[in-house]
């Protein structure tokens, strides 16, 4: 009895609040400010990162020789790309009332630039890039990576 | 870029090849031959630094000074870390530093008991809200409503919803335009001060606004 009750509440609170269910289509963070050619791919289609564009995960970011990129995530950390580069945003949570963080994301080139947010503070240690050469654990604050192909 | 020139010309290469992108999809543990990577700790604008774990296979090296930076080739242990000239971390890194958006400004907007009608203080803080998103022309508005715990979870998020509809109102009364503001609702769920259940606590029943 008692159960199903929590069952039908947690039903009732997922149609309710959609900013709140870790579904996969679920917006992860915005485009703040892109210059020259900058797109999002998410599966077939390819988006310019216009500002505005909202970023789900699984998206894959690139910038031309020309572009650059500037992003805002849901905890509040921000992040960057230089010409040239290509992120995927392999997967993404904050949702500090579940107790649910990370942040997981891979650099295959280019140049980025990261400023840690409320992941940073909350759980750090659950919040890490990639590259093809090494894996970078984030301990606080702003860093930057270049990966040369 | 191309790596192609190592041949030993047997049957097994294309296998091990397919084998070898396989498995570069999937962990990517083969490591294209050519691929670099620096890695640079920077102050943040408040001058404060960090720390960065750099990793690979072989080894791994934690950044912790003012652009201290790391170079890394594939399979070996991460360099020796080396404090980077201001110079050189634009030459290497300016145009995405450059990039990198300003944080965004968050407010908390405060509530009278069991009501959507904002504390005196929390009133005058709206023309705040106002000015930065007059600055700052956003892209995107978050509006949380959230409750103290009293009383059950469907009622306190209703009651947070409303106070975020509220809010929401009112910035588009001031010319915000709507369809770039998120409203949600965390009930009592989600509390600043965390409390026991049915506890009177003025500082968990606000609104939040996010200035993307």
């Amino acid at each position: 009895m008692h159960k199903r009750f929590v069952v039908v509440l947690l039903l009732v609170g997922s149609v309710l609040t959609p900013g709140l269910s870790a579904a996969a289509q679920e917006t992860i963070g915005v485009v703040r400010n892109s210059a020259g050619t900058a797109t999002v791919t998410r599966g077939e289609q390819v988006l310019p990162a216009a500002a505005g564009t909202k970023l789900e995960a699984g998206d894959l970011l690139n910038t031309g020789s020309d572009g650059s990129l500037g992003v805002i995530l849901r905890d509040h950390s921000t992040l960057s790309l230089g010409p040239g580069s290509r992120l995927i945003l392999r997967s993404f949570a904050f949702s500090p009332v579940e107790g649910k963080f990370g942040l997981f994301f891979h650099l295959s080139r280019g140049t980025l630039s990261y400023l840690s947010g409320l992941i940073g503070k909350l759980a750090p240690e659950s919040a890490r890039f990639e590259t093809p050469v090494a894996s970078i654990g984030i301990r606080g604050t702003r860093f930057a990576m270049k990966v040369d192909e | 870029m191309s790596s192609s020139g190592a041949s030993s010309g047997s049957h097994g290469i294309p296998r091990t090849l397919t084998a070898c992108i396989i498995v570069l999809l999937l962990t990517s543990a083969c490591v294209p031959s050519s691929s670099r990577g620096t890695f640079i700790l920077l102050p943040d604008d408040n001058g404060k630094t960090g720390a960065i774990l750099v990793s690979d296979k072989e080894g791994e090296r934690f950044l912790t000074e003012p652009r201290q930076a790391v170079r890394v080739a594939p399979g070996t242990p991460p360099g020796k870390p080396f404090v980077m000239s201001e110079k050189e971390v634009l030459a290497t890194v300016g145009p995405a530093l450059e990039a990198l958006p300003k944080p965004p400004v968050s407010f908390l907007l405060y509530f009278k008991h069991d009501s959507t009608e904002l504390t005196e203080e929390s009133l005058a803080m709206v023309r705040d809200v106002v000015r930065t998103i007059r600055e700052r022309p956003p892209v995107d508005i978050s509006v949380v409503g959230h409750s103290d715990t009293i009383g059950d979870r469907p009622y306190n998020y209703r009651l947070s919803l409303k106070r975020a509809q509220a809010i929401a109102a009112l910035l588009v009364a001031e010319g915000v335009d709507p369809s770039i503001l998120e409203i949600t609702s965390h009930g009592k769920d989600n509390p600043l001060v965390p409390t026991g259940d049915q506890v009177h606590e003025p500082r968990n029943r606000r609104v939040e606004v996010t200035v993307r």
